[in-house]
């Protein structure tokens, strides 16, 4: 099942800098992607373009089998509903505790009360972080916040899963285990979609698509190579 | 609807936290759109209470109708019947000479012994005429065609400065829920606006997150409809606390000004303001939303 569909894409922004050339790709229900390039090569503008932040200039997106373009703006939403998303500023609620960030990720999508208590504390459970669940997110540690992100993003049950950067702001070994974690729900059918600029944390990987970004074009060779 | 239904604890628990984030700033914000309210209360009381004379003075629109002073009772048994065929006249009757002399004993109380100089009853009788107010102008023309009619009274000009009062009241009203209508709507998108930019990281994040636009916006209507009807309330205290005593003063040294029932009063001026804080807190705070996007 197709999970992803790109077909000629462009994306240039109003500044008229080109983001991404010709963008040809297919991704499907329970694979693990890896996106790869250097910083400022388009990883995140595609990324952009999968949750609907950006619309195609020109080409076809398709996410989960909705049309991602200017005319089809309200396909965004329903899109969004469906893709638990990571990213690499963690954008948590301050002032919030771990559980009712986890919880705010599941309100939105109008999930039933009761619910919300039990798949929040699963997840944070799955992220090694049951025992914060009642400390403010202000007061834990990057790579914790992270983690919590992470957990927002699987109670929702997601489709697919877009981390963008996620191990960014964080040091060596928090960056690993946030790896691990993430392609631990390629386990549960979830696709999942990382973008990193750090290339060793995926060099001793054996599973998944690498793709490699530069300079707005997704490189031929590197396109669904399996690891 | 389910989203929201499920919800509502949240939202009534975000609308607390957003009012809290700029706190003195809305309650300074609550006490403004209170006085605004209060002055508009006060406007809209005073309209209603100079329209309530005015519609008691009209239904009891009377005029005193003087004739030559030797006409007999005959006689005026008879120009009775010419006044009475006038349309416009609802009921007329003779005010014997010496009822006049009692009345006039009544209004001049402790000063009524200047009456005793008199050698004779100084007072006629004269016609008091129960008269549709509406037709007052045709009704003067008709009497003046009656040649035993010397002199008409009526309270026309009270009735005429009654009616420009009540007019004036009417005018400012209109003009002050204009007024307070735009400057109370001003405000609560000013405050909403206020609340969305603090809030903007947030507002981004549940996007992000697939929330729709009335999930963000509820908590943000739920503090502007409680900034204006908060208002409404503290306008509704200050109105009954201000004509309570207005009605006590008024009952007093001047209790032949037929005010409105109290009760009645105040419950239809609360329900007016309390509607329209509604109305506006929704009207101003679905502007500041939407200019917020």
């Amino acid at each position: 099942m197709k999970m992803i569909e790109a077909n000629q894409v462009y994306l240039e922004y109003r500044d008229g800098t080109k983001a991404l050339n010709n963008v040809n790709l297919q991704i499907n229900k329970g694979e693990i992607v890896y996106i790869i390039g250097p910083s400022g090569s388009g990883k995140t503008s595609l990324l952009k373009l999968f949750m609907g932040i950006e619309q195609p200039t020109s080409g076809k997106l398709t996410v989960l089998g909705k049309e991602i373009s200017k005319e089809h703006k309200k396909n965004i939403r329903e899109i969004r509903r469906r893709i638990g998303p990571v990213f690499q500023e963690f954008k948590l609620i301050p002032g919030r505790t771990a559980i009712d960030n986890v919880i705010l990720g599941m309100r939105v999508l109008g999930m039933p009360r009761l619910q919300l208590n039990k798949n929040a504390l699963e997840a944070l459970e799955k992220v090694g972080l049951s025992h914060k669940a009642f400390s403010k997110v202000d007061n834990l540690s990057w790579g914790e916040r992270q983690r919590v992100a992470i957990a927002r993003a699987v109670a929702r049950k997601p489709s697919l899963i877009l981390a963008d950067e996620p191990t960014g702001n964080l040091d060596v070994n928090n960056a690993l285990r946030i790896m691990e974690l993430l392609r631990s729900f390629k386990d549960e059918d979830t696709t999942v979609i990382i973008t990193t600029h750090a290339t060793h944390l995926i060099e001793n990987l054996n599973e998944g698509i690498l793709l490699k970004v530069n300079k707005g074009t997704i490189e031929q060779e590197s396109m669904g190579r399996r690891l | 609807m389910k989203n929201i239904i499920y919800n509502t604890g949240y939202f009534i628990k975000e609308a607390k936290t957003i009012f809290k984030l700029t706190f003195w700033s809305n309650v300074l914000s609550l006490f403004s759109i209170g006085l605004i309210l209060f002055i508009l209360s006060l406007v809209i009381s005073g309209w209603s209470i100079s329209t309530e004379v005015l519609t008691l003075i009209q239904e009891e629109a009377q005029i005193n109708i003087y004739t030559d002073e030797n006409l007999d009772d005959i006689n005026l048994e008879k120009v009775m019947e010419k006044i009475n065929s006038i349309d416009g006249i609802i009921e007329t009757r003779i005010v014997q000479k010496e009822e006049a002399y009692e009345r006039m004993e009544k209004v001049l109380g402790e000063d009524a012994k200047v009456l005793e100089y008199f050698e004779d009853n100084p007072f006629h009788s004269f016609f008091e005429a129960k008269i549709d107010i509406e037709k007052i102008e045709s009704i003067h023309k008709e009497l003046k065609l009656i040649s035993e009619v010397r002199y008409i009274r009526d309270n026309r000009e009270i009735l005429t400065r009654l009616r420009s009062i009540a007019r004036a009241f009417e005018i400012l009203g209109a003009f002050f829920i204009a007024a307070v209508g735009i400057s109370t709507v001003v405000i609560i998108s000013h405050i909403i606006r206020q609340g969305i930019y603090n809030y903007k990281e947030e507002i981004n994040t549940l996007r992000l997150l697939g929330a729709s636009e009335a999930f963000i916006a509820l908590p943000f209507l739920m503090v502007g409809l409680l900034l204006t009807f908060g208002g409404g309330a503290i306008a509704s205290t200050l109105t009954y606390m201000v004509l309570i005593q207005i009605y006590n003063y008024l009952s007093g040294p001047l209790p032949f000004i037929p005010l409105p029932p109290f009760q009645v009063m105040m419950q239809d001026l609360v329900l007016i303001i309390l509607s329209i804080s509604i109305v506006l807190g929704i009207i101003g705070s679905m502007i500041g939303i939407s200019s917020s996007k």
